[in-house]
């Protein structure tokens, strides 16, 4: 395999990881040990926001690629396939083809579908009202905001406007629908409703990343996140707030 | 019981959202139930929401770095959806809906509670993994010791 079809796999790899939600010190490693299975000695830099790949190649002459990042997600199925994917290669280095189509096969992964994710968007504030304390119909009503808001915020994610925006919106949303909830159903607790259904938009990988991130010395990274998750939380947090300032003083 | 069984769910539902891949779904259960279970006897035996956050989430440090290596996975896989069971919901919403009443000392109070709830699990999952970490650290100074 020539150099620069080393660096495009294990760029791309590098990339998927990325954008699924790996640590750092993941990326780095399955980046250099792609290039070191194929027999290339390379030196890479990677950041939340992009990642910085050279080598020297055949002739002694150095080939730097950099890859701007901008779209980060959470697949965590794509981190482990890329990373068992990195491991087989360093034991049986394929041809180019065959690297390029496992990795277009990974990268292809849909993974769960969008109507079960959105049941399941419903099911976890469900769950976490009722483990809460909170009464059945509490949870009923948690099941719909929750769905609400996973919807809003898909949207919105998918045309993209701001980075944190989904959050407030999404925060906003929960709230103004709690406050209509327990209108309508006065005997229901309003902040068993909130709580359950703003749950799963905390940032849990943000923060679990940014230690970890700590752990291995890449400290700009880790506060990287660390603010992402502040921004997050914040956002989430603002949304719900003016929901309910609005929401029980004038309404 | 039931809430352990709701714990299951609980942390199983985000794995989804996070596209964990069937076969560690399951494993991804047990981690915020085991969690889940952690806290709550520690929350009620001690009574300090701090200490429970930190020994649930030492507990789920632990059983997801260990299921990572048996499973052949990352561990952040079973870590990020085993937290959510211990993350401060109530806290932060007694925070903002505080601010909301403009009741600023009640909300700087629990504000800081949750902040500490936060650390303390991030703490957690640090010192697990860095325990973990160190036996792979010792074998790899062994043969030139310096």
């Amino acid at each position: 395999m020539k150099t620069n079809q080393v660096i495009e796999v294990a760029l791309k790899a590098g990339e998927t990881l990325l954008t699924g939600g790996a640590e750092i010190y993941r990326v780095e490693d399955t980046v250099i040990r792609i290039c070191e299975s194929y027999n290339v000695d390379a030196e890479c830099f990677v950041l939340p926001t992009g990642i910085f790949i050279t080598v020297i190649d055949n002739e002694g002459n150095p080939v730097s690629f950099v890859r701007r990042i901008r779209k980060r997600t959470v697949n965590l199925e794509k981190v482990e396939k890329i990373n068992s994917f990195s491991r087989s290669l360093q034991n049986n280095p394929v041809s180019y083809q065959e690297a390029m189509t496992g990795l277009n096969s990974i990268i292809g992964l849909e993974g769960y579908s969008y109507a079960l994710k959105l049941l399941v968007a419903g099911i976890t504030p469900f769950a976490y009202a009722m483990l809460f304390r909170g009464t059945l119909a509490e949870a009923c009503a948690s099941f719909v905001i929750g769905i609400v808001i996973y919807f809003i915020k898909e949207e919105i994610t998918r045309t993209g406007i701001f980075e944190f925006f989904e959050n407030f919106i999404s925060g906003m949303a929960a709230g103004i629908l709690s406050v209509l909830a327990i209108k309508l159903f006065p005997f229901m607790d309003l902040y068993r409703i909130i709580i359950a259904s703003i749950i799963i938009m905390l940032p849990g990988l943000a923060i679990t990343s940014a230690i970890k991130d700590a752990l291995y010395g890449d400290i700009v990274s880790s506060m990287f996140r660390l603010t992402e998750a502040v921004f997050i939380a914040a956002a989430v947090g603002v949304g719900v707030a003016i929901a309910l300032s609005v929401g029980l003083r004038w309404i | 019981m039931r809430e352990i069984l709701l714990a299951f769910i609980g942390s199983i539902c985000p794995g989804v959202i996070y596209n964990v891949e069937k076969r560690n779904l399951i494993w991804v259960g047990f981690c915020g139930m085991l969690g889940w279970i952690t806290y709550s006897t520690f929350n009620e035996l001690a009574e300090s929401v701090v200490l429970a956050s930190f020994l649930g989430a030492v507990v789920v440090g632990i059983y997801s770095e260990s299921v990572a290596r048996l499973l052949k996975a990352p561990a952040t896989v079973f870590s990020v959806p085993g937290i959510i069971p211990l993350v401060p919901g109530i806290g932060a919403y007694n925070t903002i809906q505080h601010i909301a009443e403009n009741q600023l000392y009640e909300a700087a109070s629990k504000g800081i509670e949750t902040m500490s709830c936060a650390g303390a699990i991030a703490f957690g999952i640090l010192l697990t993994s860095a325990v973990f970490r160190l036996p792979k650290k010792l074998k790899k100074r062994r043969p030139n010791p310096a």
